[in-house]
């Protein structure tokens, strides 16, 4: 019973933590101004935060390079279960333009597991909220996983 | 001291700047540049798309008929609807949605692509 | 009395981008800063090998986002200048439209993160507010909110239409009487002045010697601007640098306040004499020799050099960035100061991390 009660709660808001793991700025941009008026995203509960050990869902833009690899892990490992990894932008997705370049190693998946891909270049704040909410609903079945 | 305080009643008074998103929808501006879309029974698989394209996530395989592209690599600059010989490729106005999975877009035409007189390919 | 070693980043919830700092403390006061880089570097400059001089627009533009569309301004006036090509006069004129509609959401991102950087999240809120509108104007005659792509070799790809030009400047209007109402409280508020007087000082001889550029050299009284140049229209365009001399943070927050209204100034005194006629010439041949450019970015001057061997690839890309230069100017300001002001002094000189590293 308390268990439900307590993902009931963490569904309806949801703490995110954002690290830009070599990205343009592009999407980071993209990701605050989801945060701003115009988008919003507290109405739903949903609050940024700079701590690891608070966040639900980990927000990744960018191509990941062979130094922020590590501190992409380390952000991931620090986070509680259940999590969800939602990456943005093609850079994100693949290493977009960049992926032939030396020091790129192209992709958020090629490090941690991902939940829910959003392309753009850079992706639009509307796709960054159904992201998201994509990922919510993932996190839903993780947590009844957990439960079960 | 107070400086802020006139903004915040104007904003109390206003409507809101928020726009509900999952609510109500903005349609996108005439001029977006969202997801490609190629209408495969037009495109005569010329190759000039996979050739221009910045981010080099088109192939295309002219023997098989085969069109493909990656639209996780795609940066959605819109070079490839520009240079297309045969006006197949079209820039669509809506971005293209989330997913759980990246897949390939993989078009298949008919096998034996029609003929064209396009100039040859440079660089 | 003791020594402490506080890291600072790479992750950090005031600045988005990942820089690592090494601040050595003697109780509350810094006493040493070492920077740490490299957690954006793509090795972007060697694409050039792969990707061939047309392609490259598109590489370049995703240097900065915040900053994309000078960045391929100034590799396509660079390329323009190797091979030749005279653009015509009224993609020139879009350029300069569309580089200070750039260089104003930079300036109010700058603005609102400055804010957020004392804690004053309504400040910032209402800044972002209005550079959403910048954002709109983008995306209706661009196509991207952040990413425009417009430059291409030889001239532009999308034109205005009188429509469009009529539209832009009623948003500018909008967004001009937005900005006045906020000017006492950015200017003249307890807050933001006890928070950025007299902080991050730099003179005007210390900030020539360290050899910084953009906002950050004009807050310490040093006139100098690439606009200057008369690169794109700016010959055909009344222009004077914003200067300041106080050389603090506060300094810096007001020129690039100012520089914002100048920005609507200056797209205004465009779009009234925007020519008609053609946007780009076709291009033929390719690019032999080597080059430099030089553009004013929203943080400073972006210099490239560029050389190439006639064929469709470049030899060599070398960029060199605002933040690169400014970064020593950090270096000679956070020493004495105290750890709260950190983020404030950090933020002033507009870090832009990933067009240091690329």
């Amino acid at each position: 019973m308390f268990e439900k009660i307590l993902t009931r709660a963490r569904m309806r808001s949801p703490w995110m933590l954002h690290f830009d793991c070599g990205s343009c700025n592009g999407c980071d941009i993209e990701v605050l101004a989801c945060l701003t008026p115009v988008y919003d995203v507290e109405r739903f509960g949903v609050v940024n935060t700079g701590n690891p050990m608070h966040a639900d869902i980990l927000l990744v833009t960018g191509t990941v390079n062979h130094r922020n690899r590590n501190v992409l892990r380390n952000l991931y490992d620090q986070m509680p279960g259940p999590k969800v990894v939602v990456a943005i932008g093609a850079c994100g997705l693949t290493g977009g333009i960049f992926r032939q370049a030396w020091n790129v190693v192209g992709g958020v998946d090629r490090v941690i597991p991902v939940d829910v891909y959003v392309p753009g270049c850079p992706a639009k704040p509307e796709a960054i909220i159904d992201g998201v909410v994509m990922g919510l609903e993932k996190f839903m079945e993780k947590q009844h996983v957990d439960i079960s | 001291m107070f400086t802020m305080t006139s903004t915040i009643l104007r904003n109390l008074l206003k409507e809101p700047a928020t726009r509900r998103y999952p609510a109500s929808v903005r349609p996108s501006f005439e001029a977006a540049r969202g997801e490609i879309r190629n209408d495969i029974h037009v495109c005569t698989f010329c190759g000039v798309c996979a050739v221009k394209c910045p981010s080099q996530c088109i192939t295309v395989d002219r023997k098989a008929a085969d069109w493909s592209y990656d639209p996780s690599a795609c940066v959605q600059c819109g070079v490839c609807a520009e240079v297309c010989t045969s006006g197949s490729l079209q820039q669509a106005r809506d971005y293209r949605k989330p997913v759980r999975k990246k897949e390939l877009v993989v078009l298949k035409g008919a096998t034996t692509p029609p003929k064209h007189s396009d100039p040859p390919v440079t660089g | 009395m003791t020594r402490t070693i506080i890291p600072f980043g790479p992750q950090h919830p005031v600045l988005p981008e990942p820089i690592h700092l090494m601040l050595t403390l003697d109780d509350e006061v810094i006493t040493e800063a070492v920077p740490a880089f490299g957690f954006v570097h793509r090795g972007l400059e060697k694409l050039v090998e792969i990707r061939d001089f047309h392609q490259m627009i598109y590489v370049v533009e995703r240097i900065c986002g915040i900053c994309s569309m000078l960045h391929a301004m100034c590799y396509c006036q660079g390329i323009e200048e190797m091979m030749g090509i005279e653009t015509p006069p009224r993609a020139r004129f879009l350029r300069v439209i569309w580089s200070e509609l750039h260089r104003m959401h930079s300036h109010l991102l700058w603005l609102g993160l400055f804010a957020d950087s004392f804690g004053f999240e309504s400040l910032f809120m209402q800044f972002w507010k209005i550079r959403e509108k910048i954002l709109d104007i983008d995306e209706a005659t661009t196509g991207n909110r952040i990413i425009v792509s417009v430059n291409v070799i030889g001239g532009v790809r999308k034109d205005l239409t009188l429509e469009q030009t009529r539209g832009i400047l009623s948003e500018l209007k909008s967004v001009e009487t937005e900005l006045k109402r906020l000017e006492t409280t950015i200017l003249n508020d307890y807050t933001v002045q006890n928070r950025t007087v007299g902080k991050g000082v730099l003179t005007a001889k210390q900030a020539y010697e360290l050899g910084l550029v953009g906002p950050t050299l004009r807050a310490s009284g040093v006139m100098q601007d690439a606009r200057m140049l008369k690169y794109a229209a700016f010959d055909d365009i009344a222009f004077t640098p914003v200067v300041e001399t106080d050389g603090d943070c506060y300094a810096r927050c007001k020129v690039r306040f100012r520089e914002v209204f100048q920005s609507i100034d200056l797209i205004r005194q465009a779009i009234g004499k925007l020519p008609n006629g053609e946007i780009a010439v076709k291009v033929k041949g390719r690019p032999d020799g080597e080059v430099t450019s030089r553009v004013e970015q929203p943080r400073g001057e972006v210099f490239y050099y560029i050389r190439a061997n006639g064929t469709k690839h470049l030899e060599r890309l070398r960029v060199r960035t605002p933040t690169f230069a400014n970064v020593p100017a950090l270096l000679t300001m956070l020493p004495g100061a105290g750890l709260s002001d950190v983020p404030v002094i950090v933020l002033s000189i507009d870090p832009c991390i990933s067009c240091t590293e690329r």
